[in-house]
């Protein structure tokens, strides 16, 4: 099975409609366009590119303006019931938000949401802060895990400073139960990404990144030389998850890519989908539930 | 008089043909218009409109040669973030079969009927896929 862990549906049709609110979404996401895509047209880009099951994040940074999420955990769960099959849900809450750990909770208990995403650059916090506890203990009680934001964001207002991987170093050694996951690969910080990951099997990144050239040549200077190809293939194969970062980049061309850098067989498995359902503890008979 | 009537194509491949000719004919009819011109454009810049025999022998062939002529793995400018977009464009390959296929063809129309060659046929052409598209077929005359 192969899974996109990375995917941001800010511009599914089903969630919009508003013409306001969808401007806001090209404006506070920086991504422009790029028009709503049906969901038929979507499913067409998943097969195209190999891909079985697509990880849905939501954006929620209400209190630095707007008053509400860009999209919110209730949408997240109306797309996943419109494609049980294909779709797997995560949350997000804005850490700020006093009410926080009770959406979250309820994300979880009432939603079904399988984990939290959370932008430290957006969000404009620090991963191992204490105000971010009471979430962090709701991800453990019900075994979610944590998809951070790392490394460069186009986002406006995003702070690269707090989504160094560095920042993510007490988490990782105070909570070695929880699961994170640094998206992104960290990058440009991706050997910092490597080297946490070699100390902390709890850490996992993903590859939705494409700042530069086309998907085959920076998955080769990013993943065959930056990190070597033979550090993910001998020791970290088990943290390293597909990610596209749909709309942002290229899902059809990074997939065809990954498949293409030289990995053994067991280790493109692991990336392209084994790796994710560790992440989540995911279990796709029970998908819809 | 001019009439445009936009034609939607979800396509689901990355590369894919279509014959449209019989799309264009129900407009041209539809129009009210008997003697003047057709002009079929898509309005895309990765998606192209030519005039070929519908064979499925020569969408192959066509396939391979643009193929071979627009190699997917090259070292291609496109290839970059675009700040307009807030993304990522990979596409060159859509661009340059586009050049290749240009983006419209004409017909004559008369007595309120296409008129064309017996081997004649539209086809409308997607090099970036899966997308959603919109071909204008614009209809002048009297």
């Amino acid at each position: 099975m192969v899974i996109d862990i990375h995917v941001h549906p800010a511009f599914f049709e089903p969630i919009n409609g508003d013409e306001e609110k969808e401007q806001l979404r090209h404006d506070e996401l920086n991504l422009h366009k790029n028009g709503t895509a049906p969901l038929k047209h979507f499913f067409n880009k998943m097969k195209c590119a190999g891909i079985d099951r697509v990880c849905l994040l939501p954006e929620d940074y209400s209190s630095g303006g707007g008053g509400e999420p860009l999209v919110s955990n209730e949408e997240i769960r109306r797309l996943v019931d419109l494609a049980p099959d294909r779709f797997i849900g995560f949350a997000s809450v804005d850490p700020h938000d006093e009410k926080a750990p009770e959406k979250l909770e309820r994300a979880f208990a009432e939603y079904g949401l399988k984990g939290l995403k959370l932008h430290p650059g957006r969000q404009h916090f620090a991963p191992a802060d204490k105000l971010l506890d009471p979430l962090y203990d709701i991800c453990e009680k019900y075994d979610r895990p944590v998809t951070f934001h790392s490394g460069l964001s186009f986002e406006p207002h995003a702070l690269t400073e707090n989504c160094h991987p560095l920042k993510f170093e007490p988490l990782a050694e105070k909570r070695p139960g929880l699961r994170i996951s640094l998206a992104h690969f960290g990058w440009p910080w991706c050997r910092e990404v490597a080297m946490l990951m070699l100390k902390y099997p709890n850490v996992y990144t993903d590859t939705g990144v494409l700042y530069f050239d086309s998907a085959r040549e920076f998955y080769t200077q990013m993943l065959t030389r930056d990190v070597p190809l033979t550090w993910i293939d001998r020791s970290l194969r088990h943290q390293v998850m597909f990610g596209t970062n749909d709309p942002r980049f290229e899902m059809i061309r990074m997939a065809q890519a990954i498949a293409e850098l030289g990995f053994r067989e067991s280790t493109l498995e692991l990336i392209m989908g084994r790796n994710a359902v560790e992440f989540m503890h995911y279990d796709p008979e029970r998908s819809a539930e | 008089m001019i009439k445009i009537v936009p034609l939607k194509i979800m396509t689901d491949e990355y590369n894919q043909y279509f014959i449209i000719t019989e799309d264009v004919k129900k407009a041209v009819a539809a129009s009210g218009i008997r003697n003047g011109m057709v002009t079929v454009e898509t309005r895309h810049t990765t998606t192209g409109i030519t005039v070929n025999e519908a064979l499925e022998c020569l969408e192959s062939d066509i396939d391979v040669f643009l193929s071979r002529l627009v190699p997917e793995n090259a070292p291609y400018s496109h290839c970059h973030m675009l700040p307009d977009y807030g993304s990522t464009g990979g596409n060159p390959t859509g661009h340059l079969k586009a050049l290749l296929t240009g983006n419209h063809c004409h017909f004559p129309i008369i007595d309120g009927e296409l008129v064309a060659g017996g081997a004649q046929d539209i086809w409308f052409c997607e090099y970036d896929g899966p997308s959603q598209r919109t071909v204008s077929i614009i209809i002048e005359g009297e």
